[in-house]
């Protein structure tokens, strides 16, 4: 497909990246380190799945709700039925993909804010119901507040849990490959492009043949979809998960923010932000986050009201920009420095 | 059967009468002007057509179907496209891109509808610049824009509101030639436009509007010699032709 | 049982009109702010949060009694919320060069400040449960069968003042007419001699002055605490769904059936399933009539 910006050079420094996170832990052993690469993966991936709501014009501020109906479906499964996380994670898969298409019908049909306004309602609702409910409805152990803890197995594939941190380092990594991939793929095709002209102006689009509200409920489900099965990796990672920190408005913001850091309505843009901030992010809450609890969401809160006042696209423009400008200097050094009558260099 | 059948719509927008009891037909082939003082209903006609909102009452049908509760992407399907009189072009694609979002309504293929779309672009004399950002077009190329993208969808009516619109004269004969090119492949014709040389030369059958209604229908002659449409409308200068 | 039954109903009606009462006082400036300018303000909820501690600190160090201190919040918020849209929200505008900006960007920018600000208040509060001593906190007036508690039922009255001080200040004066224009058509106002922005600033003080009043009224019977703040804004989001984005009587009456509702389901179910039926609530009006009871803007 043309595109004047098509870039090479981006690609390059793509595949050169893929290398390096390929190889990164045969090098590094620090469990820490690679922590932090397993967040960076993680929050890629969520600011990836969650893009695919806003590539249709829509805002989500409740994502974090899918997270743990996702986590808590499989982990649930795998406390009372010992279903294993693997199929666990595919059943929370299901029921967010159906929850999301019921939560964003009503709004979908709507022109306003209704979306934004129902993804938080609903988050906060659900994260509410479940920090104060110990049993749900058919006696399901929701333990309120305390939240679930995933029995240890110790190593133990075959139920979604290992000892060391490569095996999860790998999954994150290859998780958000695919959720890159697929929102790569779709951008190509017919769907990328009314998507595009759905959040561009619905008006026109609709008069040239698109159903607005099909397709931005397929963008949801598939949204959903990929937000629950990072909520089963979050359980299994992290071996916990509670209403407050999985399902509150502070990992919503979170995972929007990554997104809208790097260029929220991009296919990589999830990815570049999750660089910049998962491991800044980290660092804050492990050195301030005992004594300055909150220091870390009043800077993410903080991050993001610069970044739409200032940098409303994100990194991602200026990203392209810079790229742009290298590749032409290292294509053709001739050209940019050629006076019409000097002699030209050779090319390095 | 005509292809297009408006019998007595009627708008309303809060108290303002916007149309009152318009009824048209349009026979397949036909180039037919709408004109008439700004203000007139035109738009609102063509929104009701293309169901970007219904009418009050009266209904429209479309080779002999009824339209009435269908969504504007069903009246595309079914073969109407329209150009918005304020154009609304996706600023952050290129021409192509904008283009083939109209070509995808009718193939799932990406590489069909490009060469589809490069096919429109070129008929439209628009494919040198199809790799240009929508956002960085002049007004009036976004009209073409528009041509381009509503003809991507392969329509068999096509309403094109004030698609002249600040074109230079040898411009508009281009285009004039161009719109008759589009006839002569088959598609029917709604013209709204305010330059009535063009809309006399253009069009066979010519509506004029006033307020709402249906004031004079017929031929450009029969219309321009009307003494209430040269009351209404036209001006002196083709009161005497 | 079945007299029983009626009691029960009867005053869990009454308590419903007192919380409905709390609800529509929130969101009835956040339906002010949506219906002139035309953004839902996210932070609404940290800004009552932070009435809500003023109303606490002023109590704490000043021995003021919580009405009084009304005196004082309601022209320090209009102030604050004058300023934010000023400094923080124009520059939305501005950049769009539009008079109407696109939504889903100050939709975030206020989501962040939502942050910043509850972020800044547990930091510095520190995120303990504070409550006042207050003699109204536990006054009640009887009223037969049933009793109502005294500050509650003083914001359920606050709720009437307010929305009757914006009708007032709608209709009836001259500052009033304008932010209405702005309301209708920016444009045209603007041509008019209107100065958008400053109607904007001021419909955005007084909207946020509006909830820091019911945020220091509730402070007599509701706990003092950071994350106080979201749960209520989530509330006031379903009151003006309910009663339509951009209509103040709207509000009222949206807030005062979501009371209701909340507190007749209540004693059948426990108190945070009561809030799954607001949140179904809210999406069978966004389904059925999403321009809500008395909805002016088109959908």
């Amino acid at each position: 497909m043309e595109k004047e910006n098509r870039l090479t050079l981006g690609w390059w420094i793509i595949g050169i990246g893929g290398v390096i996170f390929l190889l990164v832990p045969l090098f590094v052993r620090n469990p820490y380190l690679l922590h932090i690469f397993i967040l960076i993966f993680y929050f890629a991936y969520l600011g990836t799945a969650w893009g695919l709501i806003s590539m249709a014009g829509q805002l989500s501020l409740g994502h974090a709700a899918l997270i743990g109906i996702g986590g808590y479906t499989s982990t649930l499964m795998f406390m009372e039925w010992g279903v294993t996380p693997w199929a666990g994670m595919f059943v929370g898969a299901a029921i967010c993909g159906i929850v999301g298409v019921i939560i964003g019908y009503p709004a979908f049909r709507l022109k306003g804010p209704y979306f934004a306004l129902t993804s938080i309602a609903f988050a906060e609702i659900l994260r509410i119901y479940v920090e104060n409910t110990e049993e749900g409805p058919f006696g399901i152990p929701l333990k309120a507040a305390m939240g679930l803890l995933i029995p240890l197995k110790g190593q133990a594939p075959e139920v979604f849990q290992f000892q060391e941190k490569e095996p999860y380092y790998y999954i994150a990594f290859a998780m958000m490959c695919i959720a890159i991939l697929i929102n790569y793929t779709i951008t190509r095709r017919k769907f990328g492009f009314y998507l595009m002209a759905i959040r561009s102006d619905q008006d026109a689009g609709e008069s040239l043949g698109i159903n607005s509200t099909r397709y931005k409920l397929m963008a949801m489900a598939l949204s959903c979809v990929l937000t629950a099965i990072g909520g089963t990796f979050y359980a299994q990672y992290f071996r916990y998960i509670n209403p407050e920190r999985a399902m509150g408005l502070g990992m919503s913001i979170e995972i929007a923010l990554v997104g809208v850091v790097g260029g929220w309505q991009t296919v990589l843009g999830p990815t570049i932000g999750s660089i910049l901030l998962s491991p800044s992010g980290e660092l804050v809450r492990a050195y301030f986050g005992g004594t300055y609890a909150g220091l870390h969401l009043f800077l993410y809160g903080l991050l993001l009201m610069v970044v739409i006042l200032f940098l409303p696209n994100g990194l991602n423009d200026p990203i392209r920009r810079a790229l742009k400008r290298l590749e032409a200097r290292i294509r053709r050094p001739a050209v940019l420095t050629a006076q019409p009558n000097a002699p030209t260099k050779d090319s390095g | 059967m005509s292809l297009l059948q408006v019998e007595k719509i009627n708008k309303n927008f809060g108290g303002l009468v916007a149309v009152r009891d318009f009824s048209l037909s349009v026979e397949k082939g036909e180039i037919v002007g709408l004109i008439g003082p700004n203000g007139a209903g035109k738009t609102t006609v063509f929104n009701m057509i293309a169901h970007f909102y219904p009418p009050d009452s009266g209904r429209i049908f479309y080779e002999g179907k009824d339209l009435t509760g269908m969504k504007p992407y069903e009246i595309c399907q079914l073969g109407i496209a329209r150009t918005f009189q304020v154009t609304k072009p996706f600023v952050n694609n290129t021409v192509l891109e904008n283009v083939m979002v109209g070509a995808f309504s009718r193939t799932n293929d990406p590489r069909e509808a490009q060469s589809k779309s490069l096919a429109v672009l070129r008929k439209v004399d628009f494919f040198a610049q199809r790799n240009l950002l929508a956002g960085e077009l002049t007004t009036v190329d976004h009209k073409r824009l528009e041509l381009a993208r509503a003809l991507a969808t392969e329509p068999k009516l096509l309403l094109l509101d004030e698609v002249m619109a600040g074109l230079t004269p040898s411009e508009k004969v281009q285009l004039l030639g161009l719109l008759r090119s589009i006839r002569d492949e088959g598609i029917t014709l709604i013209v709204v436009e305010h330059d009535m040389k063009a809309v006399m030369t253009l069009c066979e059958r010519i509506v004029l509007m006033h307020r709402g209604e249906k004031l004079v229908e017929g031929t450009p002659q029969q219309v321009s010699s009307n003494p209430q449409a040269i009351a209404a409308y036209l001006g002196e200068e083709y009161g005497t032709t | 049982m079945d007299f029983e039954f009626i009691e029960l109903l009867i005053s869990s009606f009454v308590m419903g009109l007192l919380l409905g009462g709390l609800y529509a006082a929130v969101a009835v400036g956040l339906s002010l702010i949506f219906g002139i300018i035309r953004v839902i303000n996210f932070a609404h909820g940290a800004f009552l949060m932070l009435a809500m501690y003023t109303g606490f600190w002023l109590w704490y160090f000043f021995g003021m009694s919580p009405y009084l201190s009304l005196l004082i919040i309601a022209p320090l918020f209009f102030f604050f919320g004058y300023i934010v849209q000023d400094l923080i929200i124009k520059p939305m505008f501005v950049r769009e060069k539009a008079l109407v900006v696109e939504p889903l960007g100050v939709l975030l920018l206020m989501a962040g400040f939502d942050l910043v600000l509850s972020n800044l208040a547990l930091l510095f509060f520190k995120s303990d449960f504070r409550s006042i001593i207050s003699p109204f906190a536990s006054a009640t007036i009887s009223l037969g069968f049933t009793s109502i508690n005294v500050s509650r039922f003083i914001v359920f009255l606050l709720a009437f003042a307010i929305t009757g001080f914006l009708y007032w200040l709608l209709n009836r004066t001259e500052i009033g007419i304008a932010i209405r224009s702005v309301g209708q058509n920016r444009e045209a106002a603007a041509l008019c001699g209107v100065n958008v922005y400053q109607i904007y600033a001021f419909t955005f003080g007084i909207g946020t002055a509006s909830v820091a009043i019911a945020g220091g009224a509730i402070v007599p019977f509701y706990y003092v605490n950071p994350a106080m703040g979201l749960p209520l804004a989530v509330k006031s989001f379903i009151v003006v769904v309910l009663g339509g984005l951009g209509s103040i009587p709207g509000a009222l009456l949206g807030g005062l059936i979501l009371g209701v509702v909340e507190s007749i389901t209540a004693p059948f179910v426990t108190a945070t399933s009561s809030a799954i039926f607001s949140f179904l609530l809210f999406i069978i009006v966004l389904f059925i009539r999403p321009k809500g009871l008395m909805g002016v803007l088109e959908a």
